[in-house]
């Protein structure tokens, strides 16, 4: 390649255009662990991604691949921010034929947009992670970003079928097909889903879909301690009744309301939903509501309709935090849903009870996914200036998970935890293995240098 | 393989002479799985009790520069397990252990030699099963269904083997043990769980495996309905679940199928309908004859004949039943038969099903079909005499040509049975070499010497030829 004159976002504008560049005072939304893009592309095409990849690769700019932005803080801290590349602009819906249940888009494409479009049909993509009316599909199945709805459908691993991936070396492959069942050839699919974008650029991705139920209720109820909760979550998740979803709330606050006032802050509240047609849901409502009372749940609420919605959505923003303000730090727990409650109450709770500063009774939010055992824990930092006891805290809480075979992924921090801790934690022995990985996919380490797990 | 003596000796060292066979009989029952067109026979075979034997004979192996192989059930339908460079064939059979039954998590751990059904008949009587269910379930084994990630009838709702298996134990191509995955959900880092399930046996041998249990429903209805054509019959399957109705299974048979069945095993089917849909809903109980009802609905439009339903769990199993002896009913209809696999849009099936027919016609190959049709997995059975030349070269025009409509129709080559031996000709057909080569690069990183079950999946210069492509001189493919 000739040697390059001109700026950085001259030579971008060659490949891509004027419209293909973030403008400066925009780039703003893509700053992620204190560090600011030099540039943030937007190519209109995959000819377009290809190019701008190889002209990275020959000028060893590193590239941090995005969708809306709005995952770019999960991670370590950057090694080098070069440039964004996002794929927003690549956001058609390629092949959609209702009756096979699949559809096939372009990674670009908002997850909100997407549903509207099933939706006139009566489906959808059973996948609902946080930042809902914002995130991009490519960015869900990159970050194997996943909600509630797991519990009866799985995260992106279980419902991509195929996708088209830019590599590093801006070559466009291809994995998996469009059908619902493909063992031809080494399933890769699960290699890029959840990958991060350190092996290469999702384009074009094909999943199943699942018809929208005809009625959904949800019930919440209230316990007098976490044991019982958990317990009685577990119990409806293992009866005949078939919840969509069994999440558990632990001091809950804040960012839940106004939507879900019937969440309390003082005692554990379990919300359970299911659907299906009338009479499905009819019976599991019974069912479900006398397995909560026999258990001791107390003040038992019942929802339908336009109010699930609005429920859903309050809870599925959980995880969130507000940008670059880093309000709190999002950690999720990965456990047997058996050790959920003794690792809420048993571990956490004395863990942090007097470590934040001004708050010394702050022992944690949690929203646990009961019968997925994920456990989500957020804990407010605005009044925190020395993180080491912060970051040493949560490498016990690791440990005490690993040592119930779980783990414990740090999703939202501020950079100045990140110095004093791996967000991701040890992969074991799988190690060697994934450093080759990395290294085949993407010799010279351009695409997200540093952010992944054993600094990958 | 040189050194072969020596190879033996030490191995007969290592696990005493009763596990290791050398003996011409007893190693030809090892020279095929139940793809019988494809033989190879190894040098050795050997019976392993332990993932450190495992590991032990996979450094031995690469001592002495030795193909080695893995080997469960041998009931593959792509001939996956083949020794077809000779070598060793481990067998797993003796690792049938089931390691830890936790219902509370819903999980087991099991060695790789569990045959499928006894794991669901561990847990049965507690309310569980597991839930990948191929119709070979008798014989095949945990580590094969992973090889191959392994689908069934019930993979319509419940997914394939892959949805089904949390954490791997495995022997790597060096003989290092690795744990991939884990017992919970999720952990962190690349999904190499995912990449080692439907590996085919290239990126190691599984010597434990993590899997999920699937509580049983609380009812099921079960029916099976007759259709005049098969048009018909793929269109009420389209149009089921186009309608958001999600049977836990869907299976298609069409007349030859029936007519064998009918002769092996008097099940009683008319032996003048052209196809018979079995579908299975499960779940809740209360609001399933809704769904049933609008399924009736849906065969009367396409003008089903007669439906009708298993009153019990006697005669649900019956209707199972006959689905599944359907492969043990092809021999009256030919010496030989190969089993196709191809995946196409469920909106398809009419199309690809008569296109079948024609290929059928024009080589003058009669074919059966017996399917996961609400998967569009169909299973064409091309039923030949291998002593006969002739029709053996039409066959092979007859397996290229029904892929092709797959791939053109936007389907793959494989759902569930694996490329192995029997398919690596047609992947040009679906994955362009860059494609290919990923997937190259990917087994380098796993099986750098190759030694670990070779000469499958990947196509060769001779499989180009055969479609008219040019081999790649450069690269690899
Ligand atoms: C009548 C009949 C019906 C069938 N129906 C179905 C069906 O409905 N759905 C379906 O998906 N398949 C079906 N099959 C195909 C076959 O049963 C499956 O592919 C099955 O998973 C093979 O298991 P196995 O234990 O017999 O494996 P084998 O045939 O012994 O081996 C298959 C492959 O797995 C590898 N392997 C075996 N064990 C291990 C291990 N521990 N670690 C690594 N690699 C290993 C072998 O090397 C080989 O490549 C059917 C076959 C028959 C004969």
């Amino acid at each position: 390649m000739e040697t390059i004159s001109g700026t950085l976002h001259d030579k971008l504008r060659d490949i891509v255009g004027e419209a293909g560049i973030l403008p400066e005072t925009q780039i703003a939304a893509y700053t992620f662990d204190n560090c600011v893009p030099k540039a943030v592309v937007l190519p209109a095409s995959v000819r377009e991604m290809q190019d701008v990849l190889r002209f990275a690769a020959a000028q060893h700019l590193s590239v941090m691949p995005a969708g809306a932005g709005t995952k770019l803080g999960i991670g370590n801290l950057p090694q080098k921010v070069d440039m964004v590349l996002s794929t927003t602009r690549l956001n058609s819906v390629v092949e959609y034929e209702p009756a096979d249940l699949t559809v096939t888009v372009e990674a670009g494409i908002r997850l909100a947009a997407l549903q509207a479009e099933l939706t006139k049909h009566r489906q959808f993509l059973p996948l609902n992670p946080p930042y809902a009316d914002r995130c991009t599909l490519g960015g869900v199945v990159a970050t194997n970003a996943s909600g509630s709805l797991r519990l009866r459908h799985g995260t992106a691993r279980n419902q991509v079928l195929g996708m088209h991936v830019v590599h590093a070396n801006g070559n466009v492959v291809k994995s998996g097909g469009k059908v619902v069942k493909n063992v031809a050839g080494y399933d890769l699919n699960k290699l890029y889903i959840g990958a991060f974008g350190t092996l290469g650029i999702i384009t074009e991705i094909t999943l199943k879909l699942a018809p929208v139920p005809i009625q959904q209720v949800i019930l919440t109820t209230q316990f007098q301690n976490i044991q019982e909760a958990v317990d009685t979550g577990l119990s409806i998740v293992r009866s005949q009744a078939l919840p969509m979803f069994t999440n558990l709330f632990i001091n809950s606050r804040s960012n839940l309301r106004p939507n879900a006032t019937c969440i309390s802050e003082k005692t554990p509240t379990l919300v359970v939903g299911f659907g299906g047609d009338t009479e499905t849901v009819r019976w599991q409502r019974n069912h479900v509501q006398t397995i909560m009372e026999q258990n001791g749940g107390t003040s038992v609420t019942i929802r339908e309709g336009e109010s699930c919605q609005s429920l859903q959505d309050a809870m599925r923003k959980f995880p969130e935090v507000n940008g670059t303000s880093d309000d709190r730090i999002i950690a999720k727990v990965n456990l047997k849903r058996t050790d959920i409650a003794e690792f809420a109450q048993k571990a956490i709770t004395p863990a942090l009870q007097g470590l934040i500063p001004k708050i010394p009774e702050e022992t944690g939010e949690m929203m646990a996914l009961l019968g997925s055992g994920v456990l989500y824990l957020a804990i407010p930092i605005a009044s925190v200036t020395d993180f080491q006891p912060l970051a040493d805290t949560l490498t016990q809480l690791r440990q005490r998970a690993m040592a119930a075979q779980g783990n414990l992924i740090i999703e939202a921090a501020p950079p100045e935890l990140k110095r004093h801790i791996d967000v991701w934690g040890s992969v074991g022995s799988m190690r060697g293995l994934m450093k080759q990985v990395k290294a085949k996919f993407d010799a010279d380490s351009l695409l997200n240098p540093g952010r992944f797990v054993s600094s990958i | 393989m040189h050194q072969k003596e020596q190879l033996i000796a030490e191995l007969s060292t290592l696990l005493g002479p009763k596990n290791v066979l050398t003996d011409a009989t007893a190693l030809a029952v090892y020279e095929c799985d139940a793809a019988p067109s494809f033989k190879a026979l190894p040098d050795v075979v050997v019976f392993a009790d332990t993932a450190q034997q495992v590991s032990d004979i996979v450094k031995l192996a690469n001592k002495y520069n030795a193909p080695f192989i893995a080997r469960g059930g041998g009931t593959g339908l792509s001939g996956g397990m083949l020794s077809v460079q000779g070598g060793i064939i481990i067998a797993l059979n003796r690792m049938d252990r089931i390691l830890e039954i936790d219902l509370e998590n819903e999980r087991a751990v099991v060695e790789p030699g569990v045959v499928n059904l006894l794991l669901t008949q561990a847990v049965q009587n507690q309310g569980y099963h597991y839930a990948p269910d191929p119709s070979s379930q008798k014989a095949c084994t945990i580590g094969g269904n992973i090889a191959e990630n392994s689908g069934g009838p019930h993979t319509l709702k419940y997914g394939v083997t892959s949805d089904h298996v949390l954490g791997l134990e495995v022997v790597l191509p060096d003989g290092e043990i690795i744990e991939f995955g884990g017992t919970v959900e999720e952990t962190p880092g690349y999904d190499l769980r995912g990449v080692l399930i439907g590996s085919e046996g290239t990126f190691g041998i599984v010597t434990k495996a993590v899997v999920r249990l699937t509580r049983n429903p609380q009812a099921y209805q079960t029916a099976l309905a007759v259709f005049e054509t098969m048009d018909d019959a793929s269109n009420a399957v389209s149009t089921i679940i186009g309608e958001g109705i999600i049977p836990a299974a869907l299976e298609m048979m069409d007349s030859l199928v029936i007519r064998a069945l009918e002769e092996a095993f008097q099940f009683g089917f008319p032996l003048d309908a052209e196809a018979i849909l079995i579908v299975e809903l499960d779940g809740i109980e209360a609001g399933m004859q809704n769904q049933t009802d609008r399924i009736l609905e849906i065969f009367k439009q396409y003008t089903a004949r007669e439906v009708s339903y298993a009153k019990d769990e006697a005669e649900r199993q019956q209707i199972w039943k006959a689905r599944k002896s359907a492969f043990g009913s092809f021999g009256r209809l030919a010496p030989n038969y190969i089993t196709q696999d191809g995946v196409v849009p469920r909106t398809r099936l009419p199309k690809v099903l008569r296109r079948i027919a024609e290929i059928s016609e024009k080589y003058q190959i009669p074919i059966a079909n017996v399917f996961h049709a609400g998967d569009g997995n169909i299973h064409p059975i091309v039923l030949f005499n291998e002593r006969d030349a002739d029709q053996c070269e039409r066959v092979e025009h007859v397996n290229m040509e029904i892929l092709s409509v797959c791939a053109e129709v936007g389907g793959t080559i494989t759902g569930e049975h694996g490329i192995g031996v029997e398919k690596m000709d047609y992947m040009p057909l679906i994955f362009s070499r860059a494609d290919l080569q990923v997937m190259a690069t990917v087994k380098d990183i796993f099986n750098p010497t190759g030694l670990c079950n070779p000469g499958k999946i990947f196509p060769t210069a001779e499989s180009y030829a055969k479609l008219g492509l040019q081999p790649d001189t450069t690269g690899r493919f």
